[in-house]
C-alpha cells in the first residue's frame, strides 16, 4: 500500500512502522491535531516560542501542539525554567517531570528540537525559535511530556541491578575495591537512567518489547565490570540473546544523545566482546 | 502461535491481563545464543573485504575482453577456487544479514518463521548456483 497522505492509516501490520511520514501508522487516537496559540508577552524584546506536545489520554481527545511564548528577559536560563514559567504564569495544566533542576535525577528528559535531552541543562540560547518540545519517543504518554517508564524500569529490574556475590561481606568494613577496580566503573556509574538513549534507539522502537535498550545494557555492563560482583557468568548467560543484546546494531543514536556524555554504544560492544572472550 | 506468553508490551496487553511488568520484560527469557551469529557475521565481513577488492580489480582488468576471455579466466583453478570461497562468504554473510532484517521488522510469528526459512533456502540456492557455475567453467 502506498502512503499518499499523513492522514492515511497503513493497513500493513507486519512490517511494523518503517520510517514513514508523520502520523502514518499511528492509531486515529494518536494523530496530532492543531492546538492553541497562547497570547504572547507584551512589551517583550526577546520572545522565545515553544511548540509543546499536549496530550491527556483520559480526556479522549487527540494530542495537539500548543504554542507558548515567553519573555527571555524575565525567565531563567534553561528550558526547564521556561517550562516552569509557562506552568506558573500561562497554563497550569502543562505537565512534565522535574526534580533536581541540575541534570542528576533524570526526571526531565524530553525530546527538544528533535533530540532527547534534559530540559534542566538545555540552555535557551541553544534552542531554535520556535522550539519543539515533545515527550520521549517510545513511551506511552501518561500526560503531556510525561512518558510511562513502567516497561523500561521492568527491563532494568530484569538484569538484577544489584550485587550478586557468594563471598560473605567482610566483618567490620565494606567490600573493598582498589582504585583501578573502581576506575572500571567510570563511564557507567554516571548514568542517571533518564532514558534519553533508549528512547532514541531505533532498535528499541521496533523491538523494545524484547531488546533491553542502551540504558539497561549500560547498567548491565556496570555490574559485569564490578570487581565485587561474582555473577559475571550468569549475567552474560542472561544477556546472550538475539534480542536482549544483539538487537543493538551499533546505530549509536544512544551515544549521540546521552546528556551525561556517556557512551552506551561502546559499552554494548564491550559486552559482546566479553561474550566472545569466553568463547574463544 | 505461542499465545501463552507473548513479547508485546508495544501492542499492550488486553485490559483484562494482570501480568506484571517484570513478567512481560522477561518474556521467554534468554535464548543463550546469538554470539555465534555475531562472530560469523564479522568473520565473513573480514573475508569479503580482500575478496571483493580482488573481484572488482580482476573484472576491471578484463573489462575489454569478450565473454570467451572472461570464461577462460574464471575457469583457471586458482580463480575458480577463490570465486567459490567468495560466493560462500558472500551468501553466508547475506543470510545472516537478511535474518537480522527479518527479525527486526517482521513481528508476526508465522510470517517471521516462513520468512526466515525462505531467507535460508534462497541464500543456499544462490550459493549452489554460483558454485556450480564456477566448477562448470573450471571442468568444462
Ligand atoms: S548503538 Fe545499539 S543501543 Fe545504541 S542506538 Fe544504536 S542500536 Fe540502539
Ligand atoms: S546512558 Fe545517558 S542517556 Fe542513557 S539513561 Fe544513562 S544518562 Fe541517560
Ligand atoms: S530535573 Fe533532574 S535531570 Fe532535569
Amino acid at each position: 500500500m502506498l502512503i499518499k497522505s499523513s492522514k492515511q492509516v497503513s493497513r500493513w501490520r507486519t512490517p511494523k512502522r518503517f520510517p514513514v511520514s508523520r502520523n502514518s501508522g499511528a492509531s486515529p487516537a494518536s494523530r496530532i491535531e492543531p492546538g492553541v496559540s497562547w497570547p504572547e508577552p507584551e512589551g517583550a524584546t526577546r520572545v522565545q516560542r515553544f511548540k509543546v506536545y499536549r496530550h491527556d489520554p483520559e480526556s479522549g481527545k487527540n494530542p495537539r501542539i500548543d504554542t507558548y511564548a515567553i519573555d527571555r528577559d524575565k525567565c531563567g536560563p534553561m528550558l526547564l525554567d521556561a517550562l516552569i514559567k509557562i506552568k506558573n504564569e500561562i497554563d497550569p495544566t502543562l505537565t512534565f517531570r522535574r526534580s533536581c533542576r541540575e541534570g542528576v535525577c533524570g526526571s526531565c528528559a524530553m525530546n527538544i528540537d528533535g533530540t532527547n535531552w534534559l530540559a534542566c541543562i538545555r540552555s535557551l540560547d541553544e534552542i531554535s525559535e520556535p522550539s519543539t518540545v515533545y515527550p520521549l519517543n517510545n513511551m506511552d504518554v501518561i500526560k503531556d511530556l510525561v512518558g510511562d517508564q513502567t516497561h523500561v524500569l521492568a527491563q532494568y529490574q530484569s538484569i538484577t541491578p544489584w550485587l550478586r556475590s557468594k563471598t560473605p561481606a567482610p566483618a567490620g568494613h565494606e567490600r573493598l575495591q582498589s582504585p583501578e577496580e573502581r576506575k572500571r566503573l567510570d563511564g557507567d556509574y554516571e548514568c542517571i537512567l533518564c532514558f534519553c538513549c533508549t528512547a532514541g534507539c531505533p532498535s528499541h522502537w521496533w523491538n523494545g518489547d524484547r531488546f533491553l535498550g542502551p540504558a539497561i545494557l549500560l547498567q548491565a555492563h556496570r555490574w559485569l565490570v564490578d570487581s565485587r560482583d561474582e555473577a559475571t557468568g550468569e549475567r552474560l548467560d542472561e544477556l546472550e540473546d538475539p534480542f536482549k543484546l544483539y538487537r543493538c546494531h551499533t546505530i549509536l543514536n544512544c551515544t549521540r544523545t546521552c546528556p551525561k556524555g556517556l557512551n552506551p554504544g561502546k559499552k554494548i560492544a564491550e559486552i559482546k566482546l566479553m561474550i566472545q572472550q569466553r568463547r574463544s | 502461535m505461542s499465545d501463552w506468553k507473548r513479547h508485546d508490551p508495544l501492542n499492550r496487553n488486553p485490559a483484562t491481563a494482570r501480568s506484571s511488568a517484570l513478567y512481560r520484560a522477561i518474556g521467554l527469557g534468554s535464548a543463550k545464543s546469538g554470539a555465534h551469529h555475531w562472530w560469523v557475521q564479522r568473520v565473513t565481513a573480514v573475508a569479503l573485504v580482500p575478496l571483493l577488492v580482488w573481484l572488482v580489480a580482476s573484472l576491471l582488468a578484463h573489462a575489454r575482453g569478450d565473454h570467451q576471455v572472461l570464461a577462460l579466466w574464471l575457469g583457471q583453478p586458482a580463480v575458480a577456487v577463490t570465486m567459490a570461497v567468495l560466493l560462500m562468504a558472500l551468501f553466508w554473510h547475506m543470510k545472516l544479514g537478511l535474518r537480522v532484517i527479518v527479525e527486526d521488522y517482521v513481528h508476526a510469528d508465522r510470517v517471521k518463521f516462513a520468512a526466515l526459512i525462505a531467507v535460508d533456502l534462497v541464500c543456499l540456492a544462490l550459493l549452489a548456483i554460483g558454485v556450480f557455475a564456477s566448477l562448470y567453467l573450471a571442468f568444462r
